[in-house]
């Protein structure tokens, strides 16, 4: 008897017999009869998926697309007649939680490319038509060929690996300098919502650059609008123009004059607010004058009159934020630092102390931990959370929840950051010093170390250091407070968003979703009072004063229901083209989507203030299904006319409630699931 | 949609029960073909333009020979069954299709386990102890006689017995039973039920193909863990029998006087090398034995067994037909049951282990209806078999015993 020892370690995986073994399947579908190729489909799809995990695997399948094709693979799809393909399908397909779905459209894509390749001369299908439709279908998807990850992408686990690899395959293939434009435009779009996590900006205008400077890639004449994004990172001042590295600039620093001082200094501020982005040189530049002319700061910082005001007052605070907080690598914290002092906050008493403690604050071995994995070794774990406060400060709409189910957390972060900054800091206080965040529901202690644990199984470390540190505890408690409700009737929330974010959030609470089925109840009562509570021709024109919990139903571009969603409603205002628009947070990292039927929500040029999202008041009113509101403010409900109404719940039924219909028929019985 | 062209020299066969795998391989052989099965393939056949004759198979009754005039008028020359189920079927309309009455006999004798047995013995075949219980009280009995045999005290632990369905195919409604107790878990619908002693041996299955009375291919089936794993060709340590199994199926044929068709017995092997029969089925073998033998060996079992049934079939054919066995084998092919092992479970899940494996080949797990696992009481049916090839038959066998410590539901 042998004595082999199979399977106790994750063995490597074989790719030539994997390869072979999908070979196989081809051949057995293809020589399969078609009453029974149905039958042969599982296996070949699934080695297909396994085939597209590996290195190497998209150029293996593609090498075998036509023979796919010919085995019958697409038979009786859509996909078995490419001239009728629409590339914006491919979103939803490659995004679908299926993994057959997505691996027949992944191999559809490498079919294409071996088309516009000339490599499969394809009967329906010329070479260039091939190629136009790629090109297309790289477009639609740049977000997944670098961009962040969404909720659909989320809910896929390993299957995204696929989706964006298929992507980033093609476009190496097809070129970069095809979808390059819109790439940046899509860089633009996301850096008019000031988010504070920049990393996949980052890597997106790093690939830009090389791209730019690979003599194998002809851009043509595209990518020129990519200069502005590549010098804010790599060169935004005259001396620091070509990129020639930290400790050469520093040396530079050494030997300039104050004129060209002066003149650095407006162009790092300049380049920082043109873009949010903030390169490692400013943060020298900084550094430097502190020790020899801190008069310069303020142009360096870019300050109006209120922001250079507020930094006079609080110099000595501003300063050791900047010795303790501002390295090279920690540069992005002085967009953070220039925000927090416009917008004054350091005025309310104990903002400025609670800066202080965090300037000094100790910081406890777990919390260090997390920020090693995420950030490394440099700077002391101290310096990042002093950026990651500077940042969350100034731009408390710039919170993302990262790759986590945690939208409520993050929300509360942006929440407390908006509202209650000394609040903020003293939560930040407790997670990164004491690992441990007391928070009382209806007056329990709730601890988020004894917690039986959070919503999220596991918190990712793509977040800003603030969310890095203080989500996962607030995540436990979320969920805590959510078990301490389990034996109530209807919607936790009810409880849980008073007791979580604050006093300040409404203790009145609205759903138009019956918890126990799952279909809609009272729309018109819960739009009327919404309208009553929010709308300022319906509530004598108060506006909102302090951010409201809300909750959306979220739904993809063909306006089908993905889940719920925690939001923050900011406002409600007219727009600069007289159209009501709510004004709201959206702790997702980017908050331009398509949730279909006509409904997408704008980050910019409709009077949006940086990371606001915004919709009219109609469509946002049809994806909403939870809101807050003053019990003893509410007044009767609106007399909103019935023609609005009708075309806001035609939306709900034209979208999310399509299947909520409350009728006798039974329909769909689904109680709403935590937000994520 | 069939595409075959068939030879009007060979036989004319019918396929009784329904196997899309069974119908593909008659579609791409030589002989002409029609499958008899329950009215809801209708649809299916008839868009796929398959040859369909709709039967629902239960009871015999005193429909039965409708069926077999029906195929006799056809011009059909003999039935195949390819379920448990069907087997006596086959018998009957053979005995109408091939004119010998015995046909029917001999199915009715390998479709009743007890039955089946006592033919065994008289043919000098050496079969466990084994009897019919009626009720619990019968079981209790059985197990403490048993028990005495074996010279066991008050004490001791016992010797388990196994309890089965008389007529259901391999696992369903198996049972051991080691204890008084345990026996009142068996629900009265069950009975009657067929007895054994334990045999403390290795057990095995093998797949022969008869063809005028003489073995055309024998394959001998390992199983790693009975009702989880099987693996073909054997490992050498079970090979090393071959001559000694060979001799057993002979007998087998003449005793139960097969002349041609196929055989799927179970024996026992103990440890020194005497062979027990288990039972022997007259019909294709359950855990897509089949499937792994077209895997190892490269041709379509199904064909063969068309071959073997067909009585136009030369013995050219079938010399040209079958491969030599083991030698003639690319490498190992087996499979593994999958049962979740958590009460509760959400998802399907493969492990990374698994998938990654050099031998893994592909599954057909689907994912979970039900969160709540029903408990297992005897030893049911499996959520799909997961597939492995490979060259080294001592990987395959510790592979196919590692699945079992993995979870696949979670």
């Amino acid at each position: 008897m042998s004595d082999t020892d199979a399977g106790n370690a994750v063995p490597v995986v074989n790719f030539d017999k994997l390869v072979q073994r999908l070979d196989d399947a081809i051949v057995a579908l293809a020589e399969s009869r078609p009453f029974a190729k149905v039958g042969k489909l599982p296996r070949l799809f699934d080695l297909a998926r396994r085939v597209l995990l590996q290195p190497g695997g998209f150029a293996a399948i593609q090498a075998r697309a036509e023979q796919l094709e010919q085995a019958g693979v697409f038979t009786g799809t859509d996909w078995a007649e490419p001239t009728i393909l629409l590339p914006y399908l491919t979103t939803s397909a490659l995004q679908s939680p299926n993994a057959d779905t997505v691996v027949i459209e992944a191999i559809s894509e490498l079919r294409l490319l071996a088309v516009a390749n000339g490599e499969y001369l394809h009967p329906s299908m010329a070479s260039e038509q091939a190629h136009h439709y790629l090109t297309q279908v790289l477009a639609i998807n740049l977000s997944l060929l670098f961009g962040e990850q969404g909720e659909a992408e989320r809910e896929q686990g390993k299957l995204a690996l696929i989706s964006r690899g298929v992507i980033q395959h093609v476009a190496q293939e097809i070129g970069y300098e095809h979808v390059i434009d819109r790439l940046i435009d899509e860089i633009w779009r996301i850096l008019q919502q000031r988010p504070i996590q920049v990393t996949s900006v980052r890597q997106m205008i790093t690939q830009i650059a090389l791209c730019r400077i690979d003599p194998d890639i002809d851009l043509g004449g595209a990518g020129q609008g990519a200069e502005r994004l590549i010098s804010s990172l790599y060169g935004p001042t005259q001396a620091c123009r070509e990129d020639p590295g930290i400790l050469v600039y520093e040396e530079r620093l050494q030997f300039m004059d104050n004129v060209a001082l002066q003149s650095e200094a407006t162009g790092f501020a300049r380049s920082m607010h043109d873009t949010g982005l903030v390169s490692p040189y400013h943060a020298s530049f900084v550094r430097h004058v502190l020790e020899k002319q801190d008069s310069l700061l303020t142009e360096a910082l870019g300050l109006s009159s209120t922001g250079r005001d507020c930094l006079l007052c609080y110099k000595e605070l501003v300063h050791a934020l900047v010795i303790e907080g501002v390295f090279p690598e920690t540069a992005q914290g002085l967009y953070g630092l220039a925000l927090m002092l416009e917008r004054g906050i350091l005025y309310q008493p104990p903002v400025a102390p609670a800066l202080w403690r965090q300037v000094l604050l100790n910081i406890c071995p777990e919390a260090c931990e997390r920020i090693h994995l995420a950030y490394g070794h440099t700077p002391q774990p101290g310096a990042w959370l002093i950026q990651g406060v500077m940042n969350m400060l100034g731009q408390p709409l710039g919170v993302g929840q990262g790759n986590n189910p945690t939208c409520q957390s993050a929300r509360a972060l942006s929440m407390w950051a908006y509202n209650d900054p000394d609040y903020l800091l003293q939560m930040v206080a407790w997670a990164a010093r004491d690992n441990e965040i007391i928070m009382h529901f209806e007056g329990k202690p709730v601890s988020s170390v004894k917690s039986e644990g959070g919503v999220a199984s596991e918190i990712t470390l793509d977040l800003d250091p603030v969310s890095l540190v203080v989500v996962p505890h607030l995540d436990r408690i979320y969920a805590e407070m959510g078990r301490l409700c389990v034996d109530r009737p209807g919607d936790p929330h009810k409880w849980v968003n008073p007791e979580f974010h604050g006093w300040s959030a409404g203790r009145g609470f609205a759903i138009n979703v019956d918890v126990e089925s799952g279909n809609l109840q009272d729309l018109e009562g819960f739009l009327r009072h919404f309208y009553a509570s929010y709308h300022p021709y319906y509530n004598g024109n108060q506006p909102l004063i302090h951010p409201q919990p809300a909750g959306v139903a979220v739904t993809d571009s063909a306006a089908r229901f993905i889940g719920w969603h925690a939001i923050t409603i900011l406002r409600v205002a007219l727009d600069p083209e007289e159209v009501m628009r709510v004004y709201f947070f959206n702790p997702n990292n980017d908050s331009g989507q398509n949730w279909g039927d006509g409904v997408v929500v704008s980050t910019a040029r409709k009077g949006e203030r940086f990371g606001e999202a915004s919709l009219p008041f109609e469509q946002f009113a049809s994806r909403l299904y939870i809101y807050h509101s003053d019990p003893l403010e509410r007044g009767q409900p609106a007399d909103v006319g019935e023609d609005e109404l009708q075309r806001v719940t035609d939306r709900v039924y034209d979208s999310w409630g399509r299947d909520r219909v409350p009728a006798d028929i039974a329909l769909q019985a689904e109680p709403p699931p935590s937000e994520a | 949609m069939s595409e075959q062209t068939f030879n009007p020299e060979k036989g004319y066969i019918a396929l009784l029960g329904w196997s899309l795998n069974a119908i593909e391989a008659a579609d791409k052989f030589d002989r002409r073909y029609v499958v008899v099965a329950p009215d809801w393939a209708e649809a299916y056949c008839k868009e796929h333009d398959i040859p369909y004759v709709p039967w629902n198979f239960e009871r015999l009754n005193d429909r039965s020979f409708e069926i077999a005039q029906t195929l006799k008028e056809m011009g059909v020359d003999v039935s195949i069954p390819l379920f448990e189920e069907t087997v006596e079927w086959a018998g009957a309309i053979n005995s109408v299709l091939l004119d010998n009455p015995r046909l029917f006999g001999q199915a009715m004798l390998l479709r009743d386990k007890a039955l089946m047995k006592r033919r065994a013995q008289l043919g000098g075949i050496r079969v466990g102890i084994f009897e019919e219980a009626h009720d619990k009280e019968d079981v209790v009995r059985f197990l403490k006689r048993v028990n005495q045999t074996l010279l066991k005290l008050d004490g001791d632990p016992n010797d388990p017995i196994h309890l089965k369905a008389f007529d259901k195919a391999g696992c369903l409604g198996h049972r051991v039973i080691r204890t008084p107790d345990e026996v009142d878990t068996i629900p009265d619908e069950e009975f009657p039920v067929l007895m054994e002693s334990h045999l403390d041996g290795w057990e095995f299955a093998v797949e022969a193909w008869i063809h005028n009375g003489k073995i055309a291919f024998l394959n001998i089936s390992e199983y790693v863990t009975l009702g989880y794993s099987v693996f073909v060709p054997a490992t050498p340590d079970l090979e090393k029998y071959r001559a000694q199994i060979t001799a057993e199926i002979e007998k087998l044929i003449k005793t139960f006087d097969i002349d041609f068709g196929f055989v799927h017995p179970e024996y026992f092997v103990t440890s020194d090398g005497t062979m027990y029969f288990g039972e022997v089925a007259y019909r294709p073998p359950g855990f897509k034995v089949f499937e792994l033998l077209e895997r190892a060996y490269g041709f379509n079992a199904y064909q063969g067994l068309i071959l073997s049934f067909d009585p136009k079939t030369t013995a050219e054919e079938v010399k040209a037909f079958f491969p030599k066995e083991v030698v003639d084998a690319k490498g190992y092919a087996g499979c593994f049951g999958v049962y979740p092992r958590r009460r509760v479970v959400s998802k399907l899940e493969m492990p990374e282990e698994t998938e990654n494996h050099e031998y893994f080949e592909t599954h057909e797990l689907t994912p979970p209806v039900e969160e709540t696992v029903t408990k297992r009481t005897a030893f049911g049916t499996h959520w799909g078999l997961i597939y492995f090839f490979g060259e080294d038959p001592y990987v395959m066998r510790d592979l196919l015993k590692h699945q079992e410590e993995l979870d696949f539901y979670v």
